[in-house]
């Protein structure tokens, strides 16, 4: 998402002009449009000649690159006499883009700045469940096609089944358990504790089940997950700063949906 | 402004040292990374065939979600969908082929996201334009750039392949790193890929290229484009990566039901007889087709097996013509447009050529172009974001190109993957695919073995069969040698835990008689309990209906939780050419259109509501069976490595 108006030196030019005099109305100054004096900086110039470049694939001739500012000079015109006219109210790609701009600006440091270990370490306490090894369960599994024949079986005058199913899981996660017995019964191993029996159901039939062992799961130390924890932390972070901002910025509106 | 300026410089700055380490075992093909299974001893579960914001037609579809987003979801992390909604795979895949279109790869969202003044030519800014507008135009705009690629009028400017691959070779290096980061041996597999979208005159011959190997050795290549290419010339592009990295690549056609007779073709692809040099490249290349996805299912037509009850999943719509419907099709294309038929012209060319180009095995994908590889009946995302779960989705006509005749509730959930491998890495998942030990499914996860032999017994069943299929026989997707007796089959079907009960399992044969007919016939191999009506060779009766349509519910009371059984062929004949598959049929249940009603609270029309009760499946790589070889003859298609 960032990267795309970044590369992008006009619509960059053009889109923080706009979002600076935005904010500016917003803060209630006033924006003097009717200034008359146009500078064109060798900055900026360049950034003429890379947008050219980036969309041509080479970069501008002399003569070309004259064209871009002549170009440029004649929309920055017409761009602030178009504001001096209020053109730019009302109009749906100007306002979804100046909305896009906050979001950018209120989670533009999160998405780019250095994070050191401390923070990360906090972050992976602070929420463990989203990287912690998984529990292992280990068990075996008695199969029958119904309750009855369970039943039956307990009783001492059943008979067996067979299924091609495991038999035995040694220290399967969670995920590995559901993927070849069903959510269901995966739901109703992780209630039960280790070394006990029980019968359960599952899209197959029914089982008794035996629980040998089960491991808990615990957080790998950071240096082993680093990049994880720091994407969980960049996006969840620019996530709730744009929401923070969004926030703060919406109390100081009354709004009547009618 | 200026200080603007600068801020946004650094930011770029830091955004392009924050690289920061992936493991080694993540970059490379997995090889030694982790601990393998003797025999392969599990399904892993994946979709070969995704869409993110980097595909032309995708992102113009409106989808804002790219490749990091799909691989979480992919991997079972919560996501928010372009249209809002939180989603997350209840259970996760094992791995993923991120195949974004090679051709103008990233340009729509450059378009949109360009400066008006930049775009020169007048049809970009008027799809510019159209993009900004609204969904709805931005639909429109997408719809008309895909029928000016199959006319191949593609303005000049977002075509220039100078311009194109400089952008490209940005865009893939930078996702060639993102997969590495998501690519865990042992959990989750990322593949690099692409899809390669040649469509003659709107006559769909699009690949997916799959690639076996890390990001050391796909950062030698680039996407290799489908305007303006032969599909020999891709073939060449594989060679080269190959020769060059020393990695391996494959392709998977998909779609051969929208190619209106020409993914299959009986000649060579300038109409005259096809070379056995063509045959063998196509062999070595190809070894596995796409046989189900969203837009339909390309196992068999009715025209083609009017004797198999079954056909017909997944045809209506798409029968009607190629993929932006600019060309009709007639019933004598359909056996150049479905797998079954190819499999069949493969035993018949091969007679003529000695190698088989079409000796492919068979997954199911999803296509999806909302970056989101959702397969299942209760949890379709829609074909592209335009088309994500609303009120209007399944009744409205949703046509590529601009013509009519195709509604939302002809498009199916789409289906997985399935590839038997002793481990989760991309080395052992690629060679699954290579030796042909996949399987399709249109989405459920049943667990489906064929093992092929001349000794098994059902005696088998009561030891360990696995060890026996593999040591005694050869698994889906290997080849036979005849021995002058009938071959014999271990086939078991286990259904998907949270899904439904099985129908049946069926053995499709495809052979070549004596007179060099190719013919095929399906056995219902084992089946569940039922009233059967006594005559021994007389079909079996349907398994029933439990299906409750204005809830979009069924019952689990029919049909059997696991289906297996010893079969030998009753109809062999020695030297005759052969091949077998299995189709495994869950009981009826409702589609994604039953779901849609019942969420929104649609008044459906009783055919459409009839039409979307449905009968999932499975189809497994075949076996063959070949003539005994003669000395100097070349063994199997896989020699030519």
């Amino acid at each position: 998402m960032s990267g795309n108006w970044l590369r992008d030196p006009l619509a960059h030019f053009l889109i923080a002009g706009a979002a600076i005099w935005g904010l500016l109305a917003l803060m209630g100054d006033p924006v003097d449009p009717a200034e008359r004096s146009i500078t064109l900086t060798r900055e900026q110039q360049a950034g003429l000649a890379l947008g050219f470049e980036r969309t041509m694939g080479r970069p501008p001739t002399d003569a070309e690159l004259d064209a871009q500012i002549e170009r440029w000079l004649r929309e920055e015109v017409l761009y602030r006499e178009a504001l001096r006219l209020g053109l730019d109210q009302g109009d749906p790609v100007v306002r979804r883009r100046l909305a896009a701009k906050m979001d950018e600006l209120a989670s533009a440091e999160a998405e780019t700045a250095a994070v050191s270990d401390a923070v990360l370490v906090r972050w992976l306490q602070d929420h463990p469940g989203r990287f912690a090894e998984g529990e292992r369960f280990t068990f075996s599994q008695r199969y029958f096609p119904d309750e009855d024949a369970m039943t039956r079986f307990l009783k001492g005058d059943g008979r067996e089944y067979s299924i091609s199913l495991p038999a035995r899981m040694e220290r399967a996660t969670y995920d590995e358990v559901k993927a070849v017995f069903g959510s269901e019964f995966a739901e109703q191993i992780a209630a039960m504790r280790e070394g006990r029996n029980a019968q359960l159901p599952s899209g197959f039939g029914w089982h008794i089940v035996d629980l040998e062992e089960r491991e808990e799961g615990r957080p790998k130390p950071l240096d082993e997950i680093r990049e994880r924890v720091e994407d969980d932390w960049r996006s969840s972070t620019a996530a709730a700063r744009r929401d923070q901002a969004f926030d703060v910025l919406r109390e100081a509106y009354r709004i009547e949906v009618e | 402004m200026k200080k603007f300026v600068a801020v946004s410089m650094a930011a770029l700055l830091v955004a392009g040292c924050s690289e920061a380490a992936v493991e080694e075992a993540q970059r490379g093909d997995g090889t030694d990374t982790i601990e393998l299974a003797e025999f392969p001893d599990r399904p892993y579960w994946g979709d070969t065939h995704l869409h993110t914001d980097v595909s032309v037609d995708a992102f113009g579809f409106g989808v804002r979600l790219g490749p990091e987003e799909a691989l979480k979801f992919a991997r079972g992390e919560e996501v928010t969908a372009t249209t809002g909604m939180k989603a997350r795979l209840a259970r996760p895949l094992d791995f993923l082929v991120i195949s974004d279109h090679s051709d103008a790869m990233g340009a729509t969202r450059r378009l949109y996201d360009a400066p008006r003044m930049m775009v020169r030519d007048p049809t970009l800014r008027r799809w510019r334009d159209m993009m900004h507008e609204s969904p709805e135009q931005s639909t429109l705009a997408v719809a008309e750039l895909i029928t000016a690629a199959a006319n191949d009028e593609i303005p000049e400017a977002m075509r220039d392949p100078e311009r194109q691959a400089k952008a490209t070779r940005e865009l893939w290096d930078r996702h060639l790193d993102v997969l590495d980061r998501y690519n865990e041996p042992g959990k989750f597999t990322a593949f690099a890929g692409f899809e390669w979208t040649l469509m003659p005159g709107g006559n769909n011959l699009h690949r997916v290229v799959m690639f076996r190997d890390g990001s050391a050795h796909t950062r030698q290549v680039l996407p290799f484009p489908g305007i303006d290419t032969t599909v020999e010339q891709l073939w060449d592009y594989m060679d080269a990566y190959q020769d060059t990295t020393g990695g391996q690549v494959l392709a998977i056609p998909h779609n051969s039901n929208l190619s209106n007779g020409i993914m299959f073709e009986l000649t060579g692809p300038d109409g005259g007889p096809m070379s056995a040099q063509y045959a063998r490249r196509r062999a070595a290349r190809e070894p596995v087709v796409e046989a189900t996805q969203i837009k339909g299912d390309s196992e068999t037509h009715p025209f083609l097996s009017p004797n198999d009850e079954f056909a017909g999943f997944g045809v209506a719509g798409w029968e009607l013509g190629n993929l932006p419907l600019t060309a009709r099709a007639t019933p004598d294309m359909y056996a150049g447009s479905y797998v079954r038929s190819a499999l069949l012209r493969g035993l018949t060319l091969e007679e003529r050529l000695g190698v088989n180009p079409y000796a492919f095995g068979m997954v199911g994908s999803t296509d999806s172009h909302t970056a989101l590889a959702t397969g299942d009946e209760d949890n379709f995302f829609g074909k592209h974001t335009g088309v994500e779960p609303r009120e209007g989705r399944a009744m409205e006509g949703q046509n590529l190109g601009t013509r009519q005749g195709r509604f939302g509730w002809h498009y199916l959930a789409g289906g997985y993957a399935a590839a038997w491998a002793r481990g989760n890495t991309r080395a052992e998942i690629f060679d699954a695919f290579m030796r042909r030990e996949v399987y399709a499914t249109t989405g459920p996860r049943m667990v489906v073995r064929l093992f092929a032999g001349f000794d098994f017994a059902d005696s088998d069943w009561e030891g360990d069969w696995v060890r026996a299929g593999y040591t005694r026989g050869v698994p889906m997707g290997g080849e036979l040698e005849d021995r002058g007796t009938a071959p014999t089959f271990l086939i078991s079907a286990l259904k998907d835990p949270d899904g439904a009960n099985l129908d049946r399992v069926q053995v499709v044969k495809g052979w070549v008689d004596a007179n060099g007919e190719a013919r095929e016939k399906v056995y219902d191999v084992a089946w569940s309990e039922r009233e059967m009506d006594g005559a021994s060779d007389s079909p079996v009766p349907p398994v029933g209906d439990t299906v409750n349509r204005r809830e979009a519910t069924y019952e689990n009371t029919i049909g059997a939780a696991e289906l297996r059984t010893t079969w030998t062929d009753p109809d062999y004949v020695e030297g005759q050419r052969a091949f077998y598959y299995v189709r495994v049929i869950e009981i009826p249940t409702p589609s994604w259109v039953l779901f849609d009603a019942k969420q929104f609270g649609l008044e459906l029309p009783a055919n459409v509501i009839e039409a979307n009760v449905i009968q999932e499946r499975a189809y497994s790589s075949p076996v063959w069976l070949r003539p005994r070889s003669t000395p100097g003859d070349a063994p199997a298609i896989m020699d030519s490595e």
